[in-house]
């Protein structure tokens, strides 16, 4: 009851009007810079914080403008996943693997509402958990050390294998080399730089969002340029302009699940939402039985992910208040900017400053009715795109991520990297390996060494320390079942495709 | 056979990766050192490649030799833009980049120009006004 | 194509009257913090950029640029190659980055930039989880000298960074010979490392007090000493080391570093900038509520406390054998 009423101060504070209209305008610009390749919610974050400063705000107007920005970021980011094939942001990556093959089918604005929907489903459940639970979910967060986390990155990985791609061995080749990527940069622990041949430049590792546009964003050009544009026009007839009701009715399954997976990763420190949607959308994968329709244009490979991802931003926000540890990049700026005026997250920040947690809460809960009704009028909108010839729209696209890039880092080696990026992206997309686990290997990679070194350095060299708390038993007991569920799939598959050869789906 | 070249190419890579790693020495304070975790995904990357190059498990359909050149095109307008960045100023660059790759991307020329002198000032106006994050109009050749 | 303008419009429209409600942005000065957002360069340059632009020092407002790797070697790196002339960039530093220059982590020596003020300092600690066995700092002590095995030490620097070497000062004068037995495992942050220690996973920590202040004041950790010579305002029941007979201090100072070339006036003028806002009621308000003890040192006086610095960093740093 004391929730309740503590909630109702936070709406008083969330309706006045300066509030309310901060809230509006946050997320608008968030869904559009969400939207955008090459600028993500730490951006969209760090680029209104000035703005904060330049008006004076006090910190509860500043934090609920930022988090607007930072719900609308990543309800942006699927819309350029599902209609280009290129991430908005690091979290949509998982939007890609089935939104884009259901625009490919015509169904953009199903994908599109679906998705939609399954964010708002996921940054409810989040914020629910947030005012129920917070100071109680950071209490336990505590509990995960160094070698839990490792066995969860582990686990995520495990988790990759299955996601996509017919050939497994080249899915996990994908996760190798962007673990190996990962390395390049100086090592934190140590103060060596590793693989960066004296180059400044990369002294701090491959910047995630610069590897993500190029090997999605250029590497499309380089596929749609495969094509005489008389071969690529008119292969896509759109089936309606206005999403189906119902579709999005059955994959309310999915978008549960997906939530409180996803919430799950996003109050783990360091984990953040694109683990949040890794795991929503593999262990959906799994749970529905549906494997083989999954990366064809499976509905709930939009709704699982997308909840995932939101709900684990919202997930972020309970270490980053309660005990000032960010969960993610973009917490981490909020942080900043908290600290920067004077209001210190941590254990007593929900006592000594309820008005500020709870007007937040509040503004939360306003943003994703804000964001839904935004969200889906503009669907038919956004379907139109996939009307623009490609000779027309995607200059214009590559165009955008390179200033995105740009106009952040003020880097002409990022932009070169970028070109690499995406020439190695066209090749292995030719040669069938999935870019998906390249760039998780790539967001993972460092905080999984980093743990991995960190509970080594516990127990002074004594392996046996991975398995020795509860957690990462079982962790490792999930990691264990997952794969052979997988395998058990696969033979059932295979066995199914000979006894039924004709009902195989077309891959 | 493409198959089998990308993957010994990965293969000497992951294998220059590993053995540069292990020039890495562990210094005073971090038990398991700054070697060991390149290492233990190095050498995976290394039997996976090899695997390719024994059973590469289909062909690339690799596209025409003319939409390869306009790939090659591509890229090169690319890393163009890159470099005349800074000289150029930014409407300029975005103008000729916009412009180019729709040419290459099979667009009536005139009409990716108009788009292309269209849409380099939006965009510089978005970024630099909207966004507030700096991008010259004018490069360091004016 | 008509749609496409539709949204680009819509979008341009929103965003413009979002920019068009700010003053006008004549961002001319910069400030680097070298790190990822949140913790001590970022808070410096985060509040010299808020008071610089409240007191109207600055024309219009500072950027604030977070440029993290390598503690500060990758904005080393750059300032020295690319922009060591420029007049209107100022870089957040600290004794962590006078260390990590002094141990030749940095790609350039320290003389290649110009050492601008100091504007207080944060002061290290040693804590232990609130529930913990060590009672004070005599236990601890004890431990290290008998049976440092038996102790996991944790902080947020690297193995070798100023976290670190606080923790071994007072190791060393607890009488540990070998001080490689004792563990260390490095955090990216001081809160990352208090709440893993409140998790049980490490012992001890060793990190600045201004971070963690929350912690503190919850209850939630015990702190055993602090590396001040006097007690902390803020904290003035927590005793020093020294007064418990551990002859150990550490601070770390928080200034900011500008060019190597850039021109004596220039370089003049943000030295009085900083001391105007160093004596501003904003300034003094903001340190301490952050957990800083403000301390002023400017220009040439700066210049060489620096220098001496880095050479008793070196020194330390040999005798506990980090670097040769």
């Amino acid at each position: 009851m004391e929730t309740l009423s503590a909630l109702a101060g936070g709406f008083a504070v969330a309706l006045t009007p300066l509030n309310l209209t901060l809230l509006l305008l946050g997320c608008f610009a968030g869904t559009l810079i969400g939207a955008l390749p090459g600028l993500g919610p730490v951006n969209g974050v760090a680029i209104l914080i000035p703005l904060t400063f330049a008006f004076g705000f006090d910190a509860t107007s500043s934090l609920i403008l930022l988090s607007a920005v930072y719900f609308g970021c990543m309800y942006g980011g699927r819309i350029s996943s599902i209609l280009l094939n290129i991430p908005g942001d690091e979290p949509a990556i998982m939007t890609t693997l089935d939104g884009f093959p259901m625009a490919q089918q015509g169904r953009a604005a199903d994908a599109l509402a679906i998705s939609g929907v399954a964010s708002f489903v996921g940054a409810t459940v989040s914020v629910i958990g947030l005012t129920l639970f917070a100071p109680l979910l950071a209490r336990a967060a505590i509990y995960f050390g160094p070698a839990d986390y490792f066995a969860l990155y582990v686990l995520a990985f495990a988790t990759i294998g299955g996601i996509a791609g017919v050939d497994p061995r080249k899915t996990l080749l994908s996760a190798a080399l962007g673990l190996m990527i990962a390395c390049i940069g100086i090592d934190p622990i140590t103060g060596i730089p590793r693989f960066t041949a004296g180059n400044y430049h990369i002294y701090d590792g491959v910047d995630p969002i610069v590897a993500l546009v190029g090997l999605f964003a250029i590497s499309e050009i380089l596929v749609l340029l495969e094509k005489r544009g008389k071969e690529r026009a008119a292969t896509i007839r759109v089936q309606s302009w206005l999403p189906d009701f119902r579709a999005i009715w059955s994959t309310r399954g999915a978008m549960t699940r997906g939530s409180l997976v996803g919430f799950v990763a996003g109050v783990l420190p360091g984990a953040g939402a694109s683990l949040g949607a890794v795991m929503s959308y593999a262990m959906e994968k799994q749970v529905s039985g549906g494997g083989g329709t999954f990366g064809t244009g499976d509905p709930r490979g939009v709704a699982a992910p997308e909840a995932g991802n939101n709900a684990a931003s919202g997930g972020a926000l309970i270490p980053m208040l309660s005990l000032g540890v960010p969960g993610s990049g973009t917490t981490a700026v909020m942080l900043a900017m908290l600290v920067s005026l004077n209001v210190q997250p941590g254990p007593l920040l929900f006592a000594q400053q309820p008005e500020l947690v709870w007007g937040l809460v509040a503004s939360l809960y306003l943003a994703n009715i804000a964001l839904l009704v935004l969200n889906l009028p503009l669907i038919g909108l956004f379907t139109r795109l996939m009307m623009v010839p490609t000779w027309a729209l995607m200059p214009i696209v590559a165009a955008v991520s390179f200033v995105g890039v740009f106009s952040i880092s003020n880097s002409i080696f990022d932009l070169e990297l970028m070109i690499m990026f995406g020439a190695l992206g066209y090749v292995l997309r030719k040669l069938g390996v999935s870019l998906v686990p390249l760039v998780l290997g790539l967001l993972l990679g460092g905080d999984m060494e980093r743990n991995l070194r960190r509970a080594m350095s516990i127990s002074d060299g004594d392996w046996g320390i991975l398995l020795s708390s509860w957690i990462s038993v079982v962790l490792y007991t999930f990691t264990a079942l997952f794969l052979a569920l997988s395998v058990w799939l696969a033979i059932r598959d295979q066995r199914r495709a000979k006894l039924f050869p004709e009902n195989r789906t077309s891959k | 056979m493409t198959t089998r070249l990308l993957g010994a190419v990965i293969f000497v890579i992951a294998a220059l990766f590993v053995s540069g790693a292990t020039s890495y020495d562990a210094p005073f304070g971090d038990v398991l050192g700054p070697a060991v975790f390149p290492i233990i995904v190095g050498i995976p990357a290394m039997i996976l490649s090899a695997s390719l190059v024994v059973w590469p498990g289909g062909e690339v359909a690799w596209p025409r030799p003319e939409r390869l050149a306009r790939q090659g095109a591509s890229l090169a307008v690319l890393l163009g833009y890159a470099w005349l960045l800074r000289p150029l100023g930014f409407p300029l660059a975005t103008f000729l980049l916009l412009a180019l790759l729709g040419i290459i991307l099979d667009g009536p020329a005139w009409k990716s120009a108009a788009i292309a002198a269209l849409i380099a000032p939006g965009l510089w106006a978005l970024f630099d006004k909207g966004l507030g994050l700096p991008l010259d109009v004018l490069g360091t050749w004016f | 194509m008509n749609t496409r303008k539709v949204t680009a419009l819509l979008a341009g429209a929103a965003l413009s009257a979002l920019a068009s409600l700010a003053p006008a942005s004549a961002q001319t000065t910069e400030c680097i913090a070298p790190s990822a957002p949140g913790g001590g360069w970022d808070f410096t340059c985060r509040t010299i950029a808020r008071i610089l632009s409240d007191l109207d020092l600055i024309d219009g407002n500072m950027q604030v640029t977070n440029m993290p790797g390598g503690v500060g070697a990758v904005t080393y790196a750059m300032v020295d190659g690319e922009r060591p002339e420029d007049e209107n960039l100022i870089v957040a530093t600290s004794t962590v980055g006078v260390t990590q220059i002094a141990q030749g982590r940095y790609p350039a020596p320290l003389d290649a930039m110009r050492y601008i003020a100091m504007l207080g300092a944060d002061v290290g600690l040693i804590a232990v989880n609130a529930d913990s066995e060590i009672d004070d700092l005599a236990e601890l002590t004890e431990i290290m000298a008998n049976d440092p095995g038996s102790i996991v030490t944790a902080g947020s620097s690297g193995a070798g960074g100023w976290d670190h070497i606080r923790l071994l000062l007072v190791a060393r004068e607890a009488g540990l010979e070998d001080l490689s037995a004792l563990r260390w495992v490095q955090f990216d942050a001081g809160t990352d490392a208090v709440t893993q220690m409140m998790g049980n996973q490490v012992d001890v920590v060793s990190t600045d007090i201004g971070e963690i202040a929350g912690f503190v004041e919850s209850g939630d950790i015990r702190v055993l000493a602090v590396l001040s010579d006097e007690p902390v305002p803020a904290f003035p029941d927590i005793p020093t080391a020294v007064s418990q007979g551990v002859d150990v201090t550490g601070y770390n100072w928080r200034g900011v570093y500008t060019g190597g070339d850039v021109s004596d006036e220039a370089y003049q003028a943000w030295v009085d900038r900083l001391e105007t806002l160093y004596q501003s009621e904003e300034w003094q308000e903001a340190a301490e509520e952050s957990g800083l003890l403000p301390i002023w040192r400017g220009g040439d006086e700066f210049t060489q406390y620096v220098q001496d610095q880095e050479e008793a960093m070196a020194e330390i740093s040999r005798e506990i054998g980090i670097i040769e």
